[in-house]
């Protein structure tokens, strides 16, 4: 297993408590695989990649858990208790990051080239600068840039092609698992889908693993083997993506496959889920997804379902799934 | 970028002249004139003031001595000291003007580098202790009574602990037995201090290129070391280094003084602009890319908050040209800031005129060096 993450738990820390917005989450990647993972905005998924790389900031207090990461030699490392100067070495060149925004995420003042050559050199610090330029110009070229633009300015750069700029950099080191944080949002939906197919085809072809993050099930189903749900800082269901598409069993999961019209299929009526997610100050109780769940009951109300394996490779985290053929009532206001 | 200097050239200009209209009437609405001090003299009658009011043109209309005024500017004729007369005025300010540079350039650079290094750190430990010391004792010296703390600083290393002189810019026992000028020796100082400038500015940018914080680190020091051992030797094999280090050890405590209280200004605007840069993407990205905490401090987020401390640094270079009225009396340093001081009080029109003027041409020419360096720093401004 590349990377396995186990009952991982950080909390913000606010004057008004403690925001638990990454709540025993457990996974799974293996090489070659790209995860997805969906869910609403604030719902913890930007968290857990950030928690996974051990890029919080101040106020994040880590709370129990292993990221278990195995970089080749035998062992896999507990990226989380290793001192930070340890920590820096797995940044990048083990775990690499594509980030929710492109636009900023190049520095103004440096030539582009010029970011991509530090962070290579960074981890192999003997790459004479030439060769780290090659190597550039040949991500370059991979993610469809045009070499000679190395040496201008991210302001020079169009959104599209800032994004671009920004999956060579992440590529930059060969990492072993790549985390692309909402890689397309900022672009239109045809840039998008480009961008999309190219990330999945270089991670085929470099057989490395992804994980994908997104609040668009659209995108994540575009290029992931597996998908996870993620609900208030929880994961409340992960299966291959054809089971969470053709037979999702929570009713969350449901809900959200029932959200967005298919093209090509029958004409159903979209269902909306009501309500808001909780507060992640102070979630409910029980499920934390019962105060909008129609199936919901006294159990629910009660008792936090565990997250376990309902059949093979389909974690579920609920008391009542849906069952196959059963059609769930969301009472839209 | 041609287009744009004439442009800023014009405008200049254009500036210039309305400010040295503004000067000149407000100079003009002042009460009093130069003859009036010698109303309560009995030696000196009123024909005589007269005559002296002739002799100086105070006789003509406002507007006529306005033009005259004008004229003479065109030609860079800034006119005659009344007080100081027959010296031009041009001669006192360049006689004036070495030692004023030396000593607030000096105090200007030194406390924007400790503004800048502690505005930094404090930002990026934002709410450790050494921010809040740092601001704390920053705003205690900014709010201070500056003629306190000079007081205070004289008294202390002056007085008490007898290790600094008290006033002035030169011993004079030590002066004595030679016939050199320090002006010359002022000169001779200046000349240095902006080869060692330039010589560490080609040894940043030199060290830019280099890969290692250390190398780099290396780089810098060795430059710095190598070219103050190099002045040390020249100093003292000419035999005038005991007078540059009479003129330097006067210096430390104004220098100290100033650097005190003005250091929090710089600190603050710092420590403001790199809050907002921490919290952007790219300093994340930076770190994501595994890259050592002070790298990402100083390469991409200091870097980036550096722009508005550069603007306020080379602005404040051109105010240093007026001096500082208050430290130079406190510390009795006869630069610019006392010429003020005189000139207001002996009613020397010229003169204050001709200060201010200076004043005003080092300013505007600041801001035209501000945009250059702005375009120099910052990749997207282009003119």
């Amino acid at each position: 297993m590349l990377l396995s993450v186990k009952n991982l738990k950080m909390h913000y820390k606010t004057k008004m408590g403690y925001v638990r917005a990454v709540d025993s989450i457990s996974f799974d990647l293996d090489s070659g695989e790209g995860l997805g993972i969906v869910g609403e905005s604030g719902c913890g998924k930007t968290s857990v990649s950030m928690t996974i790389l051990r890029l919080l900031p101040d106020n994040a207090e880590f709370k129990g858990g292993e990221v278990l990461f195995d970089n080749g030699n035998g062992e896999p490392v507990n990226l989380v208790s290793l001192a930070e100067s340890e920590m820096r070495r797995y940044r990048w060149k083990g775990i690499s990051m594509i980030f929710q925004a492109a636009m900023n995420s190049l520095n103004p003042v440096y030539k582009v080239g010029d970011q991509i050559v530090e962070a290579i050199q960074n981890h192999f610090p003997d790459t004479p600068t030439d060769v780290a330029k090659k190597k550039v110009a040949e991500l370059f070229r991979l993610v469809g840039l045009d070499p000679t633009r190395m040496e201008q300015y991210p302001h020079q750069y169009s959104g599209g092609m800032k994004q671009r700029a920004v999956i060579a950099m992440a590529l930059s080191c060969d990492p072993r698992i790549i985390i692309a944080d909402e890689p397309t949002t900022a672009l239109d939906v045809i840039v998008q889908d480009r961008i999309l197919r190219e990330i999945r085809a270089i991670q085929k072809k470099l057989n490395m693993a992804m994980i994908y993050i997104s609040h668009d099930i659209a995108v994540i189903a575009e290029v992931s083997d597996r998908i996870a749900v993620m609900y208030a800082g929880k994961f409340v269901e992960l299966a291959d993506s054809v089971t969470i598409f053709k037979r999702p069993m929570h009713p969350y999961t449901y809900g959200l496959m029932h959200a967005f019209p298919s093209v090509t299929g029958k004409k159903v009526d979209l269902v909306t889920i009501p309500g808001e997610p909780p507060d992640l100050l102070a979630p409910p109780r029980g499920c934390r997804f019962y105060p909008r769940c129609p199936k919901g009951d006294k159990l629910c109300e009660e008792k936090d379902p565990e997250y376990v394996e309902v059949d093979k490779g389909h974690f579920l985290a609920c008391h009542h799934p849906v069952q196959p053929g059963e059609v769930v009532q969301f009472n839209a206001e | 970028m041609l287009k744009f200097f004439s442009k800023r050239i014009v405008q200049i200009v254009i500036l210039l002249f309305i400010y040295v209209t503004i000067v000149y009437w407000l100079m003009e609405a002042m009460p009093g004139s130069f003859t009036d001090k010698y109303l309560m003299n009995p030696k000196i009658t009123p024909e005589i003031r007269q005559n002296l009011a002739k002799q100086f043109g105070l006789d003509k209309p406002a507007f006529t001595r306005y033009l005259y005024y004008m004229k003479n500017f065109l030609k860079l004729d800034l006119g005659i000291s009344f007080s100081y007369f027959p010296k031009k005025v041009s001669s006192l300010i360049f006689e004036r003007l070495p030692r004023t540079v030396f000593l607030f350039v000096t105090a200007t650079l030194v406390s924007y580098i400790l503004g800048y290094n502690l505005g930094k750190r404090a930002a990026w430990r934002r709410g450790k202790i050494l921010d809040k010391t740092a601001t704390f004792v920053g705003i205690v010296f900014w709010t201070i009574f500056l003629p306190l703390l000079a007081i205070f600083n004289i008294w202390l290393f002056g007085v008490i602990l007898k290790i600094l002189p008290l006033n002035q810019f030169i011993n004079p026992n030590v002066w004595r037995e030679t016939n050199l000028s320090a002006q010359n020796i002022f000169l001779k100082l200046l000349l240095n201090a902006f080869i060692f400038l330039v010589v560490m500015m080609i040894s940043l940018i030199f060290a830019q290129r280099v890969k290692t914080v250390a190398a780099k680190r290396t780089i810098v020091l060795l430059s710095a070391v190598v070219t103050l051992s190099v002045s040390i030797i020249l100093w003292t094999s000419t035999g005038l280094g005991i007078y540059a280090l009479d003129i330097i050890l006067h210096m430390v405590l104004p220098v100290f003084t100033l650097t005190l209280y003005s250091f929090a200004g710089s600190m603050l605007v710092m420590r403001d602009t790199m809050l907002e840069v921490v919290r952007e993407d790219y300093v994340v990205t930076a770190k994501a890319k595994g890259l050592p905490d002070r790298v990402v401090r100083d390469k991409h987020a200091a870097r980036n908050a550096l722009l508005p401390l550069i603007t306020n640094f080379v602005i404040s270079l051109g105010f240093t040209l007026s001096g500082g009225i208050i430290t130079e009396t406190m510390f009795s340093w006869p630069g610019l800031g006392r010429a003020y001081l005189e000139a207001l009080n002996s009613q020397d029109t010229p003169l204050l005129i001709g200060l201010l003027v200076f004043t005003g041409i080092f300013v505007l020419l600041a801001h035209l060096i501000a945009d250059v360096l702005y375009a120099f720093l910052d990749p997207r401004i282009r003119y």
